[in-house]
């Protein structure tokens, strides 16, 4: 559907009441003609011709299963240019390699896995297309049940805001494709951990149709969005009463379950714990740095600090710690609101009555809130090498994770 | 000093010495491309997918002037309350100062930007609101 717009220049949020007087007695930005003349003209200027179709529109759009043949060269230079690939260099997609990598499923090759709905009309994710961004990636057979769970929440997430995703796998799959839980687990030293990040990558692209300042409006975009920071727990160094990812979700430590979540950053510890500061409370401090939407936070440390937190501090379990940050974790109002996703999202459930968001919006700005007020969105994750006691804090936050075994 | 302990210092692997016959095809290694056929060229499946188009509505009939009408102008909270609310103020402003017939009601949704607001159509719907202006992205 057509519709008439006018539009201000940038920035619109965070200017002063002068400059947004300043826009109105402007020019709008797509006619060059005076702001309020365009606004009334679109009120009442009679509909064109074409703002009076209705219907489904004649043909279709189509893409052809196979392109045109072409070398090698050709079609790296092709894959870039039509924005399928993140710009390095890609294995070209033949049938007979995305035929090699649909043998490490059961699932035929034209099962829907994601049903996308953005702008350029309905995309069906299929198998076949999850293949290809696969083989493009250079992912092995075996990758394939654990990347057509993670296609299930493709495309990844993509805003303005600048977002990205993490991936963490549980389960025995971990060690069966050797994705790396300990050292470097984080880092670019291991095949698997690379190869299935950069495929929720690719696949995302393409299925989401993600071009630069075409879908993609990311202001500053997100480097994280190469690899999607996907890596594995390592289950296998885990204090005793502490549950792997995957059951704290409500699956089975035997099951195969990958995680993926949204956020935008993450906070090192730069060095190791000290004694004169226990590392709950710096990780409770460096929190305080993150907006709390959703209440999330998704704390990785190195087996390490998991250690000392639960022999020394007493947190005998994962959900102990979460507990603490909750209750301990604060921030000024002023600050709360003072972010933009809080301010667009919460604001709106403030002024529908819910709370605390309500209370929350009523109080001077210095008050202190503990806005982790659910402890259930603070995920404490164990990943490193035990080579010293650092740890990450993170804005990811999760929902449920996605069976592998499923999509064997 | 033989030529391939030579080569070793240089940081130059004594493979490298061994060379092909003019012509001859290489073999595939691991994550290399196999040509398809016997030109050489490669076919490549498509990864695009195409989007499913969608049903068309044609927009409602202007009005042929906004003389003593009603006209909401709805914030939708993108970037919060504040973000654009002095926008919307500007323009209700220049209503009143330039086409002081036209009633402007400014509201704000009670969702956020990526929400449908129900209440709020069947409320124009109620009191037969002529026209409304929704915004504002940024």
């Amino acid at each position: 559907m057509p519709i008439r717009f006018v539009a201000f220049p940038f920035p619109v949020a965070g200017q002063p009441k002068s400059v947004h007087k300043q826009y109105v007695a402007g020019k709008d930005m797509v006619s060059g003609k005076p702001m309020m003349q365009m606004i009334v003209d679109g009120l009442t200027r009679p509909l064109t011709e074409q703002e009076q179709i209705k219907g489904m529109p004649p043909g279709a759009v189509t893409e052809p299963r196979l392109l045109a043949p072409d070398s090698e060269d050709n079609l790296q230079r092709l894959f870039k240019d039509k924005e399928w690939t993140d710009y390095n260099p890609i294995i070209i997609p033949t049938e007979e390699r995305v035929a090699k990598m649909l043998q490490g499923t059961s699932h035929k090759p034209d099962e829907v896995v994601a049903k996308i709905n953005l702008t350029g009309g309905a995309r069906q994710l299929t198998v076949e297309k999850v293949a290809i961004a696969a083989v493009m990636a250079g992912a092995k057979p075996e990758y394939f049940p654990l990347i057509l769970a993670i296609a299930t929440r493709a495309p990844f997430g993509n805003s303005t805001t600048s977002m990205a995703n993490m991936i963490i796998v549980s389960g025995p799959i971990r060690k069966q494709l050797g994705l790396n839980s300990g050292t470097n687990a984080m880092g670019p030293y291991n095949e698997a951990n690379s190869v299935i990040g950069r495929t929720f990558t690719l696949m995302s692209k393409t299925a989401g149709d993600l071009r630069n300042n075409v879908v993609a409006w990311e202001s500053l975009g997100n480097n994280l969005q190469y690899n999607n920071l996907c890596f594995a727990e390592n289950e296998e160094e885990l204090p005793a009463g502490w549950d792997p990812l995957n059951v704290q979700l409500g699956y089975k430590s035997t099951d195969n379950v990958v995680t993926i979540g949204t956020g935008w950053s993450y906070i090192s510890s730069l060095g190791e714990a000290q004694r004169s500061y226990p590392p709950h409370m710096l990780m409770g401090d460096y929190m305080r740095a993150l907006s709390a939407f959703g209440s999330a936070a998704t704390i990785v440390m190195d087996p390490t600090v998991a250690g000392l937190l639960k022999d020394v501090y007493g947190f005998k379990t994962k959900a102990q710690l979460s507990e603490w940050f909750s209750h301990n974790v604060e921030k000024t109002v002023a600050s709360y609101w003072g972010n933009g996703v809080i301010a667009t999202t919460n604001t709106a459930l403030a002024i529908q009555g819910l709370e605390p968001f309500a209370s929350w919006k009523k109080l001077p700005g210095d008050t202190l809130i503990k806005p982790f007020d659910n402890p259930k969105s603070i995920h404490v994750v164990v990943a490193g090498g035990k080579i010293q006691t650092t740890w990450f804090v993170t804005d990811f936050r999760f929902s449920d994770g996605v069976l592998v075994d499923k999509w064997t | 000093m033989n030529r391939r302990k030579l080569l070793t210092l240089l940081g130059v692997s004594p493979a490298f010495l061994t060379a092909a016959p003019a012509g001859a095809q290489p073999a595939e290694k691991a994550g290399s491309v196999a040509p398809a056929n016997s030109t050489g060229l490669l076919t490549a499946m498509n990864p695009a997918i195409a989007g499913k188009l969608a049903e068309r509505f044609p927009l409602q009939p202007r009005l042929n002037a906004l003389d003593g009408k009603t006209i909401y102008l709805i914030d939708i909270q993108w970037g919060g309350p504040d973000a654009a609310y002095s926008v919307w103020e500007e323009v209700q402003a220049w209503f009143a100062q330039n086409m002081p017939s036209v009633k402007t009601v400014l509201r704000r949704t009670t969702g956020n930007m990526f929400t449908d607001d129900p209440g709020m159509r069947k409320e124009m719907i109620d009191r037969k609101v002529d026209a409304a202006i929704v915004g504002i992205a940024g």
